[in-house]
């Protein structure tokens, strides 16, 4: 028998993201202000895709970034906002207003119990929250049906099937072990709907280091591992706080129309070639000032 | 002591309105008065409670140092905690959230309740609200649920919501039979509100220097108004100290 020799996975990030195509269906992890793989997203954004079905269960600026950019033509999700800070995403209001994007409705528990139908190979999952709501009506693919069992009211949650999964993990080892830091919000159900996944981290560590603490591990065949420190900037991960001023100033410059929002992108996501050059723009002293 | 903020005053009203057998406080994005109401009643009233804040789940009945009220929910910092709140598994639990806050861009006379916007008519949008975040789920299913409105005009309080994120509606609840205990209390910058006998709203009672014509005009349709309407009980300078000092110590909700 040959001897083995195991395959890295780790990627450069334009490499890792060349399976995002025009008309790709790409899921986006993390959750509101955090943990989204913020470097990925503007590598993606930079590239100028086309035509992109984003799936962001809960999602921020990442959906606002990737439609400014022009890259997306519907948005999946139950939520994209900044919290107090735009109660709702700037780009992503204006784009559905002006009929540039669609929007298809789910609740929040809706994309939990579609991603795990497309996990398990199932065309459905039954689901109760949103009978008796407009959802059936704004989004046609929630089905209404009895059950048969006990003959309740239920919806019926589509497979959300996904062709590529951008998520966050903390590290990984150089074979996609991946670990995420804290709950890893719905991640590891976007890499389970997913053909392909790829996962942004802080750090590569060794495979003996992620033997420490292997229930915290995800992993899935063929996974592309790209390594982008503080790249959920502006948004949190374990151990840095959102910036809050950066994403008060991205609000300001999207609701300040055209050419503010063209200059935040030009200075944050089209010019820095790489996740390195991006922390540039933002600074030494600020990233250090996030850090808990 | 400083005139307290309206989402001081919110924080309050819900704190001191949790029923006795409440066990589980869940808490959504952008609700910080909610954040702090369960923090307020787990230090106090509640300290067998489990509060849900952002990523990590709380029992504080044993003196434990309160999280601080961060202007994002899903703070790390959150994540100093007895547990973790995943995502993922949360709605694998659905028996046990016992109380959850939401709000909205229109409430109206029936409790229902509207975050995906106005629509135009022509399958576009007039104007677009964030999405539903998961107000119909914990809205079907936890044993009650408070209405926080952060305006109160007759934009914000109509006849009939143009789409439902979260079905208030007492009659139509029964009869899809949700599981769910449905509105307890509704909360606007005005005064204090509940649902009639019949599913109506109903004022309760009128914040400090608000008066009931005010309400009236405010409101897109009739309310319930009985006889007597009190004026909402202030908050004591004992509340306004524990929340200022051990709960909203970064001043997020002043």
């Amino acid at each position: 028998m040959p001897l083995g020799g195991r395959s890295s996975s780790l990627s450069e990030i334009d490499d890792a993201i060349a399976c995002v195509v025009d008309g790709t269906t790409v899921g986006i992890g993390g959750a509101v202000t955090a943990g989204h793989p913020m470097a990925l997203v503007r590598a993606l954004a930079r590239r100028g895709v086309r035509d992109l079905t984003v799936v962001a269960p809960t999602g921020g600026i990442e959906v606002d970034l990737l439609i400014a950019a022009g890259c997306v033509s519907r948005i999946v999700g139950s939520y994209v906002g900044i919290e107090a800070i735009a109660g709702v995403g700037p780009v992503y209001r204006s784009a559905i207003e002006s009929g540039r994007v669609e929007v298809v409705d789910l609740d929040e528990a809706h994309c939990v119990a579609g991603l795990r139908a497309a996990g398990q190979g199932l065309p459905f999952l039954p689901w109760r929250g949103g009978v008796g709501t407009a959802f059936p009506q704004l989004n046609p693919t929630l089905i209404e049906f009895d059950d048969p069992v006990r003959g309740e009211p239920l919806l019926a949650i589509p497979a959300i099937e996904l062709d590529v999964a951008l998520i966050y993990a903390e590290v990984s080892d150089c074979y996609g072990n991946a670990q995420p830091v804290g709950t890893g919000h719905m991640d590891a159900l976007l890499g389970s709907a997913a053909k392909q996944v790829v996962i942004q981290v802080d750090r590569v560590v060794s495979t003996e280091e992620i033997r420490r603490n292997p229930e915290k591990t995800i992993y899935w065949p063929g996974s592309k591992v790209v390594k982008a420190p503080f790249g959920t900037h502006p948004y949190s991960n374990g151990w840095m706080t959102s910036d809050e001023q950066h994403l008060v100033d991205f609000v300001a410059a999207a609701k300040g129309g055209d050419e503010t929002l063209s200059e935040y992108l030009r200075v944050h996501v089209l010019e820095p070639e790489d996740n390195d050059a991006y922390l540039e723009t933002v600074g030494i002293r600020r990233i250090s000032s996030l850090l808990i | 002591m400083e005139k307290p903020s309206i989402n001081e005053l919110f924080a309050v009203l819900l704190a001191r309105d949790f029923h006795a057998e409440d066990r589980t406080i869940m808490v959504g994005a952008n609700m910080p008065m909610a954040r702090a109401a369960a923090v307020m009643a787990n230090v106090t009233t509640h300290p067998d409670a489990r509060i849900s804040i952002g990523l990590g789940v709380q029992g504080l009945g044993d003196g434990g140092d309160p999280p601080a009220v961060h202007p994002f929910l899903f703070d790390p910092r959150t994540m100093a905690a007895e547990a973790l709140m995943f995502q993922g598994r949360v709605f694998d639990d659905m028996h046990s959230p016992d109380v959850f806050f939401v709000g909205g861009l229109q409430v109206d006379q029936r409790g229902n309740l509207n975050l995906f916007g106005i629509p135009d008519g022509e399958g576009g949008w007039k104007m677009r609200g964030p999405g539903s975040i998961a107000l119909a789920t914990m809205s079907a299913y936890c044993a009650g649920y408070y209405i926080v409105m952060p305006s109160h005009s007759t934009r914000t309080f109509v006849e009939r919501v143009a789409l439902i994120s979260a079905l208030g509606d007492a009659t139509e609840r029964a009869r899809l039979k949700l599981p769910g205990g449905g509105i307890r209390m509704l909360l606007s910058p005005l005064g204090v509100f509940d649902f009639n006998d019949a599913g109506d709203m109903r004022l309760r009672s009128l914040h400090q220097g608000v008066t009931l014509e005010e309400v009236q005009e405010a409101t897109g349709f009739e309310l319930d108004v009985p006889d007597q309407v009190p004026v909402t009980p202030g908050p004591t300078d004992e509340e306004m100290q524990l929340l200022r000092e051990r709960v909203d110590v970064y001043g997020t909700l002043a």
